[in-house]
């Protein structure tokens, strides 16, 4: 079968031929949404196509086995919250679980503690603890396909993020039912998906023992008010707020309590995968190997524009207003600058209401373009601790943690 | 089963299960996932049998469409040294070569005619005409990989594929078809590969041994 090599740049052309003048203070993004599932991005043998998988509207196909799909990015101006049938999908392994009975669906907590629970649903719906958050869901690869030079991996767009609401119980009150023994040092934590082959590392991660004690992380069973969807972790997600997606595991079935750190062949996704350069910048020169790794952990500051595509037309001595959202990994956005000219000034946008420290943060600035051409829009966000988002983008050797400002080129007519 | 049961007792049980039932019975959630559709662009190159045949044992191959372009064979090898070291695939570093080359050409910055591609792309040293071990295709074709003899894994057991094909007609032939061809749907949701790199008579070697079980 054949299939058109490198198509991406006709998706681009084709982006630019349909996306008409912007007259309206409101801008209409939404109209660009069908068509350009590459989102810039260029692949070996695209395009993406847009599929329906059980629970979700049309996504982006990353990967069908295991699933793997990625957000139409005009979703992220629809509203704050991210619809649950809009949120991204990611699997690491191909052996899911595909039924899953939650009258016979059960939560182990076992290890370094006074007492091994098996907790069906109902019991986690009764315990003390219970507890709600709106908390962000970005992969460590979002938007690998902006690297430059390219690396492997899933060539991302920035869709593999989501904001949503969870509701479930804390972690710190379930481990507490167990007993958490002295000198415990980290806790794994499993669900029902598995790897093909038993030569494969299982996806397992793990976090310190204080952290997993500490108020924020969740056991989800409802996001957005309703039940969790199936391939968003049905029946229960371990949501920890602030920081990367791949600790956030899904069909989550066992919790154990470990007195020593986590090691072995089913510790790759925390000792050998999903790990960045150990400094500052989380970054090496483009090309280079680092001498040092850590595990990943809290996410970047990052803002965008979600109401204005690259290649727009926007009209010229008019009030058009700017929108988008910002986030990081837990300080809370205390700012969101926006340059209309290339990053020579900067002027600041107003925030929206705050939905948690966690959360996406609404931003929104009118601007009139006095001058016709070329511009380039620029957005860059500042956190609470005074986190900036960088004017060039750093690289590393698995493409994570992508926050460099954003650039979008349009035309003023 | 098969038991008399009066009026009465029936009724008795049936009030006992009522009892015994959780008060609010969910059925199952559960999931249909759409078929794959992604394939393979078709080469000559050897590697392109053994991409489909060990790639798609743990992945679709729309892993591979959507890398980005331009990637070299240099590239396409350390990525599929990753697959064998990391996450355990049943490639040894012939084949690493081998699958790395074809990518490289297909997807890739290399030429078919590249020196190096050609230098990485031979031919397993001929077996072919030596006498068949069932032990050596099943360790080479990673067949243990997702398949035992009496326990299901991702695969049926054989001793449950010997008993579903145990009394037809052609049942060596057909099986070794199917081993040949893989395909999902028969036996649940993961695709079998299709192990088209053998030969018919390795495939009826193995189909016969399955078949013993």
């Amino acid at each position: 079968m054949s299939d058109g090599r490198d198509s991406a740049p006709k998706s681009r052309r084709d982006f630019l031929r349909h996306s008409g003048a912007l007259a309206a203070a409101a801008l209409p993004a939404a109209a660009f949404a069908s068509g350009d599932t590459g989102e810039g991005v260029t692949f070996a043998a695209g395009p993406r196509p847009l599929v329906r998988y059980p629970g979700k509207r049309e996504m982006i196909l990353v990967h069908a086995r295991p699933p793997h799909l990625e957000t139409p990015f005009s979703i992220f101006d629809e509203s704050v919250i991210t619809p649950n049938d809009a949120f991204f999908v990611r699997y690491h392994l191909a052996d899911i679980p595909t039924s899953i009975d939650p009258e016979t669906y059960r939560l182990t907590v076992k290890g370094a503690v006074n007492e091994i629970l098996s907790l069906s649903l109902s019991d986690l719906k009764a315990m003390p603890g219970q507890a709600e958050i709106v908390a962000v869901n970005e992969c460590t690869g979002n938007s690998r396909g902006y690297f430059s030079p390219r690396v492997f991996g899933a060539q991302l767009g920035n869709g593999a993020m989501g904001n949503a609401r969870w509701t479930g119980v804390s972690l710190k009150a379930v481990l507490e039912q167990a007993g958490v023994k002295a000198g415990a040092q980290q806790v794994t934590f499993n669900g029902l998906d598995k790897p093909v082959m038993a030569t494969t590392p299982d996806f397992r991660k793990s976090l310190e023992i204080d952290h997993a004690l500490s108020p924020e992380p969740l056991l989800a069973w409802n996001m957005n008010g309703e039940q969790l969807p199936f391939l968003n972790g049905y029946p229960l997600k371990l949501i920890v707020p602030g920081y990367y997606g791949s600790y956030w595991v899904k069909h989550l079935s066992e919790i154990e309590v470990l007195d020593h750190a986590f090691d072995g062949h089913d510790s790759y996704f925390m000792t050998k995968g999903y790990r960045i350069p150990d400094n500052d910048c989380a970054c090496v020169e483009p090309g280079t190997t680092p001498d040092k790794m850590r595990p990943t952990s809290t996410l970047t500051v990052r803002s965008f524009i979600t109401n204005v595509k690259p290649g727009t037309t926007i009209s010229a001595d008019r009030a058009v207003e700017l929108k988008g959202i910002a986030f990081d990994g837990g300080q809370g956005i205390k700012s969101v600058a926006v340059s209309t000219d290339g990053g020579k000034s900067w002027s600041n946008a107003t925030l929206g209401e705050n939905l948690g420290r966690f959360s996406f943060r609404e931003w929104r600035l009118s601007v009139i373009f006095a001058k016709k051409g070329k511009v380039m829009l620029m957005v860059r966000a500042t956190s609470n601790s005074g986190e900036v988002q960088p004017e060039k983008a750093s690289w590393n050797p698995a493409g994570y943690l992508r926050n460099v400002v954003e650039s979008i080129l349009v035309t003023i007519a | 089963m098969g038991m008399a049961m009066n009026r009465k007792e029936h009724f008795a049980l049936s009030l006992f299960c009522i009892l015994l039932a959780p008060s609010a019975y969910t059925a199952p959630v559960e999931i249909t996932l759409p078929a794959e559709t992604a394939t393979l662009r078709e080469s000559t190159l050897p590697g392109y049998t053994l991409a489909l045949q060990k790639c798609s044992i743990c992945h679709s191959v729309d892993y591979i469409k959507f890398q980005p372009p331009g990637m070299t064979l240099e590239q396409w090898t350390d990525e599929m040294t990753k697959m064998q070291h990391s996450y355990g695939a049943p490639i040894d570093a012939q084949e690493i070569g081998s699958i790395a080359a074809y990518l490289a050409v297909s997807y890739g910055s290399a030429e078919a005619t590249d020196a190096a591609v050609i230098a990485v792309s031979a031919p397993k040293s001929a077996t072919a005409a030596a006498t068949i071990d069932v032990d050596e295709l099943l360790n080479a074709n990673a067949c243990m990989g997702c398949h035992s003899i009496d326990t299901k894994i991702v695969g049926p057991a054989f001793l449950d594929v010997a008993t579903k094909y145990a009394g037809q007609a052609n049942a060596e032939s057909r099986l070794s078809i199917s081993i040949k061809s893989g395909g999902a749907g028969k036996w649940g949701q993961i695709p079998m590969p299709p192990m088209s790199g053998l030969s018919d008579a390795q495939a009826k070697a193995l189909a016969a041994y399955i078949l013993k079980q």
